[in-house]
């Protein structure tokens, strides 16, 4: 099947999302709650595009909107602009010292939003992003409490959770950096909890939580070895080099 | 503290449902009823029963309005501040009671009695503004009205 993006005509396999469509073609759609990994959120709303379908047109989220026939889609417009534009007003106002959003709101032209009082402190625009994550990983250590504006993201009666295992996805797939991860020689601290770190037995970095470690290996059931991600990619390199001999 | 009595009728209003996600929000809604609030060692028990993270339990726990993790007066005061008891000036309610209870609303006396909320909207809007004294309805209410109502319920002690 074959959609138009800005004019370009694009393969597509259908329901694959239209992000995916346009990030594969090289087309630019600003995210936030979006992880490639984590597919399937739309929450934030800034990756609204216009989609027209013969003469009805309608605004979708693309990351989550499944291609189901041949459509024109436009990434942008005045009115996208526009939206957008409102978005990050709204979400500088909540967290308005935040470096992505402090850059988003340069990037879209906006003045500081002074109309609200808002909690100098704040980082985390409640994408929902580290939840699932957290969720993902077969943990659950983090949810988000209360509601209205008084909702956040934190562990259970905010204190350390029993259940973490410092693994730092939710810091990791954080798209404004909120999640607080501290790596100090062999300490990790997250949450507000302390862990020991493990060195990597090749490059010698400490690299991976001991809880954490002994979590994944009881997940797959396999012995594995303490070899950290970059000394893993060097020898799967090494290993290629030695069977092509480039 | 509670005694151990206590938790046991907690795994008794936990049983009485079967172990489905669903049913969640209705045993957290029992054992509200029960204690008035819900006790941390009842969390852990939920949380058991239905082998479900704690975080998600806590998540419902501090969503839900009629949920409280802190224990509730035994008399539970709700304002009506919905539009039609707004404009009536339920506000002038709301001030009264707190300033005679000494407390904001969200709030419980010290002694455990009263708990004061305000909320949306009870759907009785011909007769606002309205004051919900645990299951007792009191209509077209003014501020003179508020001392009596509450000493219906063993007024303040002093
Ligand atoms: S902490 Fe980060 S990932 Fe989690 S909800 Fe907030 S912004 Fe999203
Ligand atoms: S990236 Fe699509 S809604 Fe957030």
């Amino acid at each position: 099947m074959q959609i138009i993006i800005d004019k370009v005509k694009c393969e597509a396999k259908l329901g694959e999302t239209l992000l995916t469509i346009a990030r594969r073609n090289n087309i630019h759609i600003p995210t936030l709650c979006h992880s490639d990994a984590l597919a399937g959120q739309g929450n934030c709303r800034m990756c609204m595009v216009e989609v027209s379908e013969g003469k009805t047109k309608k605004m979708v989220a693309s990351c989550i909107y499944p291609v189901t026939k041949s459509i024109e889609v436009i990434t942008n417009s005045e009115t996208l602009t526009k939206m957008r534009k409102t978005l990050v007003m709204l979400l500088s106002a909540r967290v308005p010292h935040n470096n992505t959003i402090l850059k988003l709101r340069q990037e879209y032209n906006l003045p500081p939003v002074t109309r609200f009082k808002s909690d100098d402190e704040e980082e985390c625009i409640l994408c929902g992003l580290c939840t699932r994550a957290c969720d993902e990983m077969g943990i659950s250590a983090i949810s988000t409490v209360n509601r209205g504006i008084n909702k956040k993201v934190s562990t259970p009666f905010e204190e350390p959770s029993t259940v973490c295992i410092g693994c730092g996805a939710c810091a990791h797939v954080c798209p404004t950096g909120a999640i607080k991860i501290e790596d100090i020689g062999e300490e990790r601290i997250i949450w507000e909890k302390s862990f020991e770190l493990l060195r990597c037995s090749n490059c010698g970095k400490p690299f991976i939580t001991r809880v954490g470690f002994e979590y994944i290996k009881n997940k797959i059931n396999t012995e594995i070895e303490t070899v950290c991600e970059n000394c893993r990619k060097d020898a799967i390199t090494k290993k290629l080099r030695d069977i092509y001999g480039f | 503290m509670e005694n151990q009595q206590d938790f046991q009728y907690t795994r008794q209003i936990s049983q009485q449902y079967p172990q489905d996600k669903r049913f969640l929000l209705a045993i957290l809604q029992d054992i509200q009823k029960e204690y008035n609030y819900l006790p941390r060692e009842s969390l852990y028990m939920v949380q058991e029963y239905m082998d479900i993270p704690l975080a998600k339990l806590y998540s419902m726990a501090t969503f839900y309005k009629a949920l409280s993790l802190k224990p509730k007066g035994r008399y539970i005061i709700k304002v009506c501040d919905g539009t039609a008891c707004h404009i009536r000036a339920s506000q002038t309610l709301t001030d009264e009671i707190s300033k005679i209870l000494k407390i904001a609303p969200g709030q419980t006396t010290s002694d455990g009695r009263f708990s004061l909320e305000t909320v949306n909207c009870l759907g009785s809007c011909a007769a606002a503004p309205v004051i919900v004294v645990n299951d007792r309805f009191y209509g077209k209410v003014t501020p003179s009205m508020v001392k009596t109502i509450i000493d219906e319920y063993g007024g303040i002690y002093s």
